[in-house]
């Protein structure tokens, strides 16, 4: 039927540009880990270690550092919850002279 | 010495009126009369808030205002005493609710929950709280003017002089966080043109800052803010004055006047049958009268005397009222 006939054809265009954009994003992923991947991760590793000032400087507290003042760290502290547990790990870890290498 | 009426018809864009002094010497009646006299002779509706944790507007006005809210006295004139154990322990269960729904949460993970409870053995905290109380109940503006009764400690200056520390650790903060943004930023680009996710911590910051500078800037405006000292012609009165003249001087803040509190009338030296121990005690104020006058001079606004009777209930506010506005008494 002729209807059939259409939908045929579409889902095989559409097989065609899911192909070519398949094509499209591992060239884009190619590229990215080429040229890009590098600085996001190393962008990515600096953002880390500035949220991680940023919660000792506002959350210091919890750490059994006082910082001034309690009131206003307190309305910080929702949106700082999922990063606590890695937040006190890395600051509590021990260190070698490996840290320095890698 | 015109008396504090010949003050505000000269400085009439006054906003904010702060009494500062030791304790025990009149802050809380200077307060209760300066707000009585604008509200029943000025017409302005006015805001008579303490921060003082020992109750005194409630005492002076022989009513329970306590951790009540705003309460209107009579037509005009309404108080406001902050209960600040109360204002902390709310504000940890509003920050604990709001972890409980942002996580979808029973119940907030014992370690976050132990640190909000301790954070109630912190002293800044009932500071940080009666602060934030004034700068709110400013920020609404529902009142002509606003006149605070600061607890003894510190002079009441110590407000003053954390509002610069908060503000200063505030602008630290948002700097470290506006850098966490920057990067995040950085990260979303180079990923592929993707945006970075709206940083509600920095949203909470400026929030904070602005609150806090909005608050600063305005009770360090000469034009909109008077502070005024209550002392007593007695010599630790005065040092604690000049300290906090000096500290004054430091912050950058004006001192709009000195009220002499608390004097004895010297009519009483002419009584030949007058005790021996008040005739000593008038000479000693008489004494230290000339030393204040000696020492501040053109700051002195208004010289209040000791009344019979405690000024209390509001029969005893408005002759005390008279005195501070007229002040009758010349030395």
């Amino acid at each position: 039927m002729f209807w059939k006939k259409k939908d045929k054809e579409k889902e095989q265009e559409k097989e065609q540009g899911s192909e070519k954009t398949g094509f499209k994003k591992a060239a884009k992923g190619v590229l990215y880990g080429m040229a890009s991947h590098g600085h996001v991760m190393s962008a990515l590793r600096t953002r880390m270690y500035l949220e991680h000032l940023f919660m000792f400087i506002t959350l210091g507290d919890m750490l059994g550092i006082p910082v001034l003042p309690p009131y206003y760290s307190l309305r910080i502290l929702p949106y700082a919850v999922p990063n606590i547990k890695s937040w006190k790990m890395r600051v509590f870890r021990e260190r070698d002279f490996t840290d320095a290498i890698f | 010495m015109k008396g504090l009426g010949e003050f505000f018809d000269r400085r009439r864009d006054v906003e904010i009126v702060i009494f500062a002094g030791k304790g025990g010497l009149g802050k809380t009646t200077s307060s209760s009369s300066l707000a009585y006299y604008m509200a029943t002779v000025k017409n302005k509706k006015t805001l008579l808030f303490s921060t003082d944790p020992q109750a005194s507007l409630s005492d002076i006005f022989e009513r329970d205002f306590f951790g009540k809210g705003v309460t209107e006295i009579i037509p005009n004139l309404y108080v406001v005493e902050i209960d600040a154990d109360r204002r902390v322990a709310e504000y940890q269960n509003e920050v604990k609710q709001k972890i409980k729904d942002m996580y979808g949460l029973d119940e907030v993970p014992a370690e976050i929950e132990e640190y909000i409870d301790s954070t109630s053995a912190e002293p800044a905290m009932y500071e940080s709280a009666t602060y934030d109380a004034m700068a709110e109940l400013v920020a609404q503006k529902n009142f002509d003017i606003y006149i605070f009764d600061m607890p003894p400690f510190g002079h009441g200056v110590r407000m003053v002089a954390m509002a610069d520390i908060l503000s200063k650790w505030i602008e630290k903060i948002t700097e470290a966080r506006e850098k966490v943004v920057e990067y995040d930023e950085v990260a979303a680009t180079l990923k592929g043109g993707g945006q970075a996710s709206e940083d509600m911590v920095m949203k909470e910051l400026l929030d904070i800052r602005n609150k806090i500078k909005n608050f600063t800037d305005l009770i360090t405006d000469r034009k909109r803010t008077a502070f005024f000292m209550v002392l007593i012609p007695e010599s630790m009165a005065i040092v604690d004055t000049e300290r906090a003249l000096k500290m004054f001087n430091d912050l950058g803040i004006e001192m709009s006047g000195l009220v002499v509190n608390q004097i004895y009338p010297v009519e009483l030296l002419q009584n030949p049958n007058l005790s021996e121990f008040l005739r000593n005690r008038i000479l000693m104020q008489q004494q230290y009268l000339k030393v204040i006058k000696e020492k501040f001079g053109d700051y002195i606004v208004a010289a209040v005397p000791m009344f019979t009777r405690e000024p209390k209930g509001l029969e005893m506010i408005k002759i005390a009222s008279e005195d501070l506005i007229h002040s009758k008494i010349k030395f």
